[in-house]
């Protein structure tokens, strides 16, 4: 059956080939377009307007993207997450301690927008950066073919991941996710205060 | 018991690393690994693109291969050069201004050298001016450097305006990316305020390129104002100047025509830039100094075979990056 399904796509590249004028390049479906998302990049082309000398200065940020990546976007999602909020530097020591493929990406993105910051964002100190927007991308699909039992056929899918990073100047929040977390004594605070609003049923 | 624990526990410094370092205990192998590669077999061979290839390391040859498999034909060498006629690419005889703007000691010997300069610089100043007004009758001084002046707010006006097209109208081709350069992506205001001098010409020349009758005309035109100018990056920070502070500015700026072109227009050409100028103001943006480079060691033969041969191996690549 094998044989058969290589024969198909064969004869399929092939007339393909034929019908078409152009015999090269378009064959592949993949190198048709550019298949990169624009639209992230663009934020660093915006100019802001001018600021009066006792506003605060706004931060400077980066953009940065890497394209198709060959490794699934859901997994790429979880060490996007992880580096939300932190600053450059704990962001890739952090990395460079996660056993991931993905982690390797992300920590490459991330080298490159401190770069980039530095030499054409008027970032004057490398280490003076938060990871502000960390995100990953459904990139191509390519779609491959696997055998099941009884002549069926199955999809397996190829998937291809966009990583997206924002470096913004200046130091990270403090609560980045706004879980606010409470002290020791806030909690033994709070607890005590529960305990003794508490009613007791039938007591008076 | 205590004892034995320790005993029991030191064992494991014995440990060998693949143990101490994080590892997987997933695995998905399969429990019988008999049937290994009929199971294999069950997929589709596919050939997954590589987008971030990166061409420019791959090898001539290599790059050869590639394109053949996809049918890709080697672009086609492209050898010409495209050049501007319309203008000149540089100053011809610059003007020089004199030292401190005239004002400097008749003593000093620069301003003696140039007094005696300046007359036969005279001269051939009034045989240029006759000659554009052999091509343009109505050129009189007094209302080309009221023009002059008004072509050069506005160049600078379409500037601040990010008018790329409105520019084009007031400054040569030369002077166009000068006019441009380092203004990407920052916010520009700037202000005429007043004339602190009429404008004057203070030196006129003529040149033909390539053929007898075509024919260029520059003018040196002596500007003082008084002038605003705040420069802003991408964000909005102040990067050098003021929007409160006016500055004295004294400008010699070249204007050039075609003059053997009937619908040639003075523009601006160029800006002559006397060597007795105050020094710059340093930008308000601060950098960290870079590190500096180490020093190349003076080495034995056996390094220096070592360090060139990379290079050797790199000179088959550039042919590639041109692919």
């Amino acid at each position: 059956m094998n044989n058969f399904l290589k024969n198909l796509c064969i004869i399929g590249l092939k007339s393909n080939q034929l019908k078409s004028i152009h015999t090269s390049a378009p064959a592949l479906a993949w190198s048709k377009t550019d298949n990169k998302p624009k639209r992230f990049l663009r934020h660093n082309n915006k100019i802001y307007p001018p600021q009066s000398p006792d506003e605060e200065p706004r931060p400077a940020f980066v953009c940065v993207q890497k394209t198709n990546i060959k490794y699934s976007p859901e997994k790429l999602w979880y060490i996007a997450s992880f580096v939300r909020g932190m600053t450059v530097d704990e962001a890739i020591k952090q990395l460079s301690f996660v056993p991931k493929k993905g982690a390797i990406f992300v920590k490459e993105a991330i080298l490159e927008a401190q770069e980039l910051a530095v030499k054409e964002h008027n970032v004057e100190f490398r280490s003076n950066l938060w990871v502000a927007e960390s995100f990953s991308g459904k990139g191509m699909v390519i779609k491959g073919i696997r055998r099941h039992a009884r002549g069926r056929m199955g999809e397996v899918r190829y998937q291809f991941s966009h990583y997206f990073v924002r470096l913004e100047e200046g130091k990270p929040p403090v609560d980045y996710y706004k879980r606010n977390p409470q002290t020791p004594q806030q909690q033994l605070a709070n607890w005590l205060e529960q305990m003794r609003k508490r009613k007791i049923i039938n007591s008076y | 018991m205590a004892n034995s624990l320790i005993s029991k526990m030191g064992a494991l410094r014995i440990v060998p690393v693949i143990f101490t370092q994080p590892s997987r205990n997933t695995t998905t192998k399969h429990y019988i690994p008999k049937f290994k590669k009929q199971r294999a077999q069950k997929y589709l061979k596919v050939e997954l693109p590589d987008p971030n290839e990166d061409f420019g390391s791959l090898s001539s040859s290599k790059i050869r291969q590639k394109m053949k498999e996809r049918g890709i034909l080697p672009p086609r060498p492209w050898m010409e050069r495209p050049f501007y006629l319309s203008a000149t690419g540089g100053v011809f005889e610059p003007y020089v201004p004199p030292e401190g703007d005239g004002k400097a000691s008749i003593v000093s010997a620069t301003r003696a050298k140039q007094a005696v300069e300046l007359l036969e610089k005279k001269s051939k100043s009034m045989m240029a001016i006759r000659k554009i007004k052999s091509f343009e009758e109505e050129f009189d001084q007094k209302e080309f450097v009221l023009q002059a002046q008004d072509t050069y707010i506005k160049a600078h006006e379409s500037l601040a305006n990010n008018d790329k097209k409105a520019l084009r109208i007031y400054v040569t081709e030369k002077a166009y990316p000068e006019f441009r350069h380092n203004s990407h992506s920052k916010t520009i205001r700037w202000k005429f305020i007043e004339s602190l001098e009429p404008p004057r010409v203070v030196h006129a020349r003529c040149t033909d390129v390539i053929s007898k009758e075509n024919i260029f005309g520059q003018v040196t035109v002596r500007f003082h104002t008084r002038q605003q100018l705040a420069v802003y990056d991408r964000f909005g920070r102040l990067l050098h100047g003021s929007e409160i502070l006016s500055k004295d500015v004294l400008e010699y700026i070249v204007f050039e025509k075609h003059l053997s072109n009937l619908y040639g227009t003075w523009r601006i050409h160029d800006k002559i830039i006397p060597d007795w100028t105050p020094p710059k103001e340093p930008s308000k943006l601060t950098r960290v100094m870079p590190e500096p480079e180490p020093e190349v060691v003076e080495s034995t033969q056996t390094t220096e075979s070592a360090v060139t041969t990379p290079e050797l191996s790199e000179k088959p690549a550039a042919p590639a990056i041109a692919n």
